[in-house]
């Protein structure tokens, strides 16, 4: 219980460190007490309020909002598949939601302003496909039949995207940040859109927290419990989903942060309870994107680069070093 | 002793090819516009040319009806189409970086020439008239070149700053001065925005806080899309949130350009740096 409460808390400075990081740091240097100011009310006005106020709050926002939401969709769905490997990508999403925006991109430039809803869309789609394949035949809903289910719908998503890319090579470019997985300072007309999709997934996952860990006991004790395994599965398959699409609409294909960072929280707290990994990991993925946007944009200033890579730097030292320790 | 001379010479002469008899002996291919207008330039046909970005209003009507090679990145041509027209030489571009070894394997010669600034468009004029063994035609053309150029850039009366960005969505790239738009946006009398970014590539995705701290006059947006798609791209750029503090968002004055005039380089110059100053620039 200490340990958990330790980690709890180192978390949580964790996360105000990247939020006050993600709102102090930039390619155009404000003074941190002009920051404060701004964020409570009372700038002063002229560009630094405009950077501050229009493009680094709502991105600093996005950033932990998608952060949380792939922590909270890696958790639920490894809780719910009994599979240490499961992330967004296992059901599909990822591979959806890029096909859905690569889509946009390359072959509707003029509508590039509905790539956030191609992406969520397709994400869904995919989803959707895979609980309809693994819900039908012999051991409908089994967690291996969800894993194989979506493992084929991501080749399949992915070799679209790859097709499209490769069929209109000119037009790459422009798809390499939402494939590398990045935020954009696009104000708060992405999440004005996207927030029900986050509240429904966010919802849903507080609701699953008791009977995803009675399934952790194994699919017969749960049922004897009164649980109903498939039901379970398919309500964590769905707020993963919801979840994912709505993430990878805002900040393109971050798979990692969903595999990774539910394995952190239950290796540095010794539990797999769902009542500390679901909001241990929301907080980590939070503090982890957020710290990881930062570097992104301020590394090398004013040059932006994808959040992607820098997420993966931050996250696979510390996985790595836990998992020695676990191991 | 001087009749001998003279018929030694005249024998030299027949042996070795004049210049626009070395032209014409070389099967040449262009995969770039720049490479296949400047040989028409220089009256020479190549035998073979790339598929330009976003068509080909902008290869000379003399190249109608010839052979298009479609282009893969980073491949460039099909080989065995490539290999069909039987190339003594191709003009080649460093955007098919693959396709490049793999002709010169063939025992094609394969030369680079994509210029990416107008000073390079000047060098690669002459070079290719080299090539072609017309050195002075190459020259007679660089001299009219570069007049067009400088009644094009006569009489600016403004110097608005401009920010020059590549691609679509709210992630795009902004040009530099060391790309073809860039140097051309220059020319036209624009101060090229960059947020003192520098890059070998000609272009990079710099933080839109440097687009709000700088503030630019004019924004053009070089995206790849249709001509029918700039009302609902220019609509979207100029809502973009991030730059609406910025003048150029206020003013209305945020551009598409849908071909390919400020992405690829062309023979074009005076054509193109008119047309900048005219749509956009107004100065």
């Amino acid at each position: 219980m200490a340990r958990r409460a330790s980690v709890f808390a180192a978390l949580l400075v964790a996360l105000a460190l990247a939020t006050v990081a993600s709102l102090a740091f930039g390619a155009i240097k404000v003074p941190f007490s002009e920051v404060i100011e701004i964020v409570f009310g009372n700038g002063p006005g002229g560009p630094d309020q405009q950077i501050v106020e229009a493009l680094r709050l709502p991105r600093t926002v996005e950033a932990l909002l998608v952060g949380a939401a792939l922590g909270i969709a890696g958790a639920i769905l490894q809780g719910a598949l009994g599979n240490p490997l499961a992330s967004p990508d296992v059901i599909g999403v990822t591979g959806g939601a890029g096909f859905g925006a690569i889509l946009i991109i390359i072959l509707f430039p003029g509508s590039i302003a509905l790539l956030p809803i191609g992406a969520l869309c397709f994400g869904l789609l995919a989803a959707t496909l895979v609980f309809l394949f693994a819900w039908s035949g012999r051991n409908r809903g089994s967690a291996t039949k969800v894993i194989l289910a979506g493992i084929a719908m991501l080749s399949l998503f992915t070799a679209g995207t790859t097709g499209l890319l490769a069929a209109f090579p000119e037009r790459a470019p422009s798809a390499i940040f939402f494939i590398a997985g990045g935020l954009t300072s696009s104000g708060w007309e992405q999440l004005e859109t996207i927030w029900p999709y986050f509240a429904v997934g966010f919802v849903l996952a507080l609701l699953l927290i008791r009977p995803l860990d009675r399934l952790a006991l194994g699919d017969d004790v749960a049922a004897s419990l009164g649980s109903k395994p498939q039901l379970i599965r398919l309500g964590a398959g769905i707020a993963a989903a919801l979840l994912a699409a709505a993430s990878a609409a805002i900040a393109g294909l971050l798979g990692f942060l969903g595999l990774v960072v539910p394995h952190v929280v239950r290796m540095a707290g010794g539990s797999s309870s769902h009542a500390y990994v679901v909001p241990a990991s929301a907080i980590g993925g939070a503090a982890l994107l957020a710290a990881g946007d930062t570097l992104a944009r301020t590394l090398r200033a004013p040059i932006e680069m994808p959040v992607g890579p820098f997420m993966v730097l931050l996250g696979v030292p510390l996985f790595l070093w836990l998992l020695r320790k676990a191991v | 002793m001087k009749r001998l001379a003279l018929v030694l010479a005249l024998l030299a002469a027949l042996a070795l090819p004049t210049g626009a008899s070395a032209a014409k002996a070389q099967r040449i291919v262009a995969l770039t516009p720049f490479g296949a207008n400047t040989l028409v330039r220089l009256g020479v046909t190549p035998v073979g040319i790339g598929q330009t970005l976003g068509g080909n209003e902008r290869f000379s009507p003399k190249l109608k009806g010839v052979e298009e090679l479609p282009l893969s990145h980073p491949n460039g041509p099909n080989l065995e189409q490539l290999a069909s027209l039987d190339p003594d030489l191709v003009l080649s571009s460093p955007t098919w970086a693959k396709g490049n070894q793999a002709m010169g394997s063939l025992g094609i010669k394969v030369v680079i020439r994509e210029p990416r600034t107008i000073a390079g468009a000047y060098a690669d004029t002459y070079k290719i008239g080299q090539l072609v063994g017309m050195k002075h035609r190459a020259r007679l053309q660089l001299k009219a070149m570069r007049a067009r150029v400088d009644a094009a850039t006569r009489g600016i009366t403004e110097r608005p700053k401009v920010m020059l960005i590549l691609g679509v969505g709210r992630t795009p790239f902004t040009m530099l001065p060391n790309s073809w738009g860039g140097d051309i946006v220059s020319k036209a009398g624009g101060e090229l925005l960059t947020g003192g970014v520098s890059s070998s590539s000609g272009f990079e995705r710099i933080s839109d806080e440097v687009v709000v701290a700088e503030n630019p006059d004019i924004i053009i947006a070089v995206p790849h899309a249709n001509e029918d798609d700039i009302p609902s791209l220019t609509e979207y750029l100029r809502d973009n949130p991030a730059w609406a503090s910025t003048t150029a968002a206020q003013t209305g004055r945020v551009y598409v350009s849908v071909d390919n005039s400020l992405l690829q380089a062309g023979t074009d110059i005076a054509r193109t740096i008119r047309k900048v100053r005219r749509a956009y620039l107004q100065n």
